[in-house]
């Protein structure tokens, strides 16, 4: 078992929660270099004993902050204390709570991510689920109801509190109730990744919460992804369809958790979760759309459980993924503005979470290629294949060159990745660890 | 009852098959997948059958109909007795 196999490469720290221990080693081929540039891999334990830890932001002195989705924020400093910064409805022990803020299923604490300006004015953002700007719009599923929200917080020169919170967006849809499908519960499909790109801009990610309108319809945030500023203003270049909220960068999203952008050029590239078929790496083109549209009564479909064809036909019984994929496409080429996928997991779905390009000549012939972590859901046929992924991608972004599993020796649920200023991916997993993988 | 005689070895072969993608190592719970360890034999076990009955009892009821659907009485019994005393350290 892993957890035995970590007590025996472990090597103990003074906490608990911090601790380093090399527990893998190991080159993509399995044999020594013979004259390209394959870097040694190696992971550890950067923390452990978390709880559900979704997102991470640093700073460039290694300072991590770093969200538990049902419990809030914290920072871990350069030196290593461990801060509560800003905690959930009914959580003990962070300097201040959001008491509108809960979690449910998969929606809670989510992203987060420093501004870019941080060492000046000690700007953080942070996605939740909140409860705050419901209105009457959560009675049902069918209604609008906007339950997530992006924050933005002062950092305390001390690391030790946030301050000043702002909601800036205040309008991302959330599923409240639970609903006749697979993964039925409340908070499904509820995006939440934040990262900063080119310019400065934030970036916000979308889910299409169970409701089969979402991602085609130009007015609801959920399915899509955000291109703003600090304030939460739409970047004034991003180009939607006309009658769209203007803060939308793409639309026609699943469930997007991962996006970074690519370092030679700055595009953006996401990962996105598929149904039972079909996870997706997609290079975004501005206006574009990814293709997702579970509404009923359309495109030769009649009616879908709770409207919503996500999962049909026949939802809860085994079928064919390709069966499944040409009756509601991840990727629906009706659409003339569609943008294909770059990478279909070979047609099946295993659930990606975060993804971070690899950063730093350390990295050897991967440095530039894109990671994304598979969380391994295995039902019916599919496989399990809990790991991450790196993708030599492209350079128009339609396809891959090559898809190879990082080889670290062993699996986990990977939700989150971002690099650190070290060049090390940091790994935050379901189990609740943080890895940081090196390369050398 | 078979549940009290349950094979924790094989009950840990058969958790490890498929129940660990969602419900993580040992059972401790991941995501929005809960925890099934630490809880009596009982209690288990009659979960499982009541899926395996294809009852739904919660909102991923749909999930644990579709994966308790193939388990027999033995596997059961042999999870049962495995999560009952399985820990994530």
């Amino acid at each position: 078992m892993m957890n035995k196999y970590f007590t025996a490469f472990s090597t103990v720290t003074a906490s608990a929660a911090m601790l380093v221990g090399f527990i893998s080693t190991a080159q993509a081929d399995g044999h020594a270099n013979k004259g390209m540039n394959i870097p040694t891999i190696e992971a550890a334990e950067f923390m452990t004993g978390l709880e559900n830890p979704w997102d991470m932001a640093f700073l460039p002195d290694g300072t991590m902050f770093y969200t538990e989705k049902c419990k809030g924020l914290s920072v871990r400093t350069s030196s290593g204390d461990v801060n509560a910064l800003y905690g959930m409805k009914d959580t003990e022990g962070y300097s201040d709570a959001g008491s509108d803020l809960f979690c449910d299923g998969q929606a809670g604490m989510l992203g987060v991510v420093a501004d870019r300006n941080f060492a000046k004015n000690r700007t953080l953002y942070l996605y939740s689920t909140s409860n705050k700007y419901y209105g009457d719009g959560c009675k049902t599923n069918f209604e609008k109801c906007d339950g997530n929200i992006v924050m933005k917080f002062t950092v305390s020169e001390d690391l030790k509190s946030v301050s000043d919170r702002t909601d800036i967006v205040t309008d991302i849809q959330y599923k409240p109730f639970e609903s006749d499908q697979p993964f039925g519960g409340p908070g499904a499909h509820n995006g939440g990744r934040l990262r900063v790109g080119p310019g400065g801009y934030l970036w916000v990610t979308g889910g299409d919460r169970h409701r089969g309108i979402c991602p085609q319809d130009g007015q609801l945030l959920c399915g899509k992804v955000l291109r703003i500023d600090g304030d939460g203003n739409a970047h004034p270049e991003n180009n939607p369809p006309e009658g769209f909220d203007k803060r939308i960068y793409t639309y026609g999203h699943r469930n997007v958790q991962g996006i970074d952008f690519r370092p030679s050029d700055g595009r953006a590239f996401t990962a996105e979760h598929g149904p039972w078929h079909n996870d997706e790496i997609t290079a975004l083109v501005n206006g574009g759309n990814a293709g997702w549209d579970p509404a009923e009564k359309i495109a030769g479909r009649g009616e879908c459980p709770d409207k919503y064809c996500g999962y049909e036909p026949n939802q809860m019984d085994a079928v064919d993924p390709a069966v499944r994929a040409a009756y509601t496409p991840m990727s629906d080429t009706r659409f003339e503005d569609l943008m294909p996928a770059a990478w279909n997991n070979n047609g099946l779905s295993q659930g990606t979470g975060s993804a971070a390009f690899l950063k730093g000549s350390n990295w050897g012939i991967y440095e530039g290629r894109l990671t994304a972590g598979i969380m391994g859901i295995a039902f019916g046929d599919t496989p399990a294949g809990s790991r991450i992924d790196i993708y030599d991608l492209a350079a128009d972004g339609l396809s891959i060159k090559s898809a190879i599993q990082m080889p670290l020796g062993f699996s986990k649920r990977f939700r989150g990745l971002v690099m650190g200023p070290d060049n090390a991916l940091y790994a935050a997993t379901d189990e609740g660890e943080i890895y940081q993988i090196t390369a050398k | 009852m078979q549940a009290s005689s349950g094979d924790i070895e094989a009950g840990e072969t058969r958790y490890n098959k498929t129940c660990v993608n969602c419900h993580g190592p040992a059972g401790k719970g991941v995501a929005s997948y809960p925890k099934i360890s630490g809880q009596e034999i009982a209690y288990t076990t009659s979960k499982l059958e009541t899926y395996r009955d294809g009852i739904k009892i919660g909102p991923n009821s749909s999930l644990m109909i579709m994966m308790a659907k193939p388990l027999t009485d033995e596997e059961i019994a042999n999870l049962a007795a495995y999560l009952k005393q399985a820990t994530y350290e």
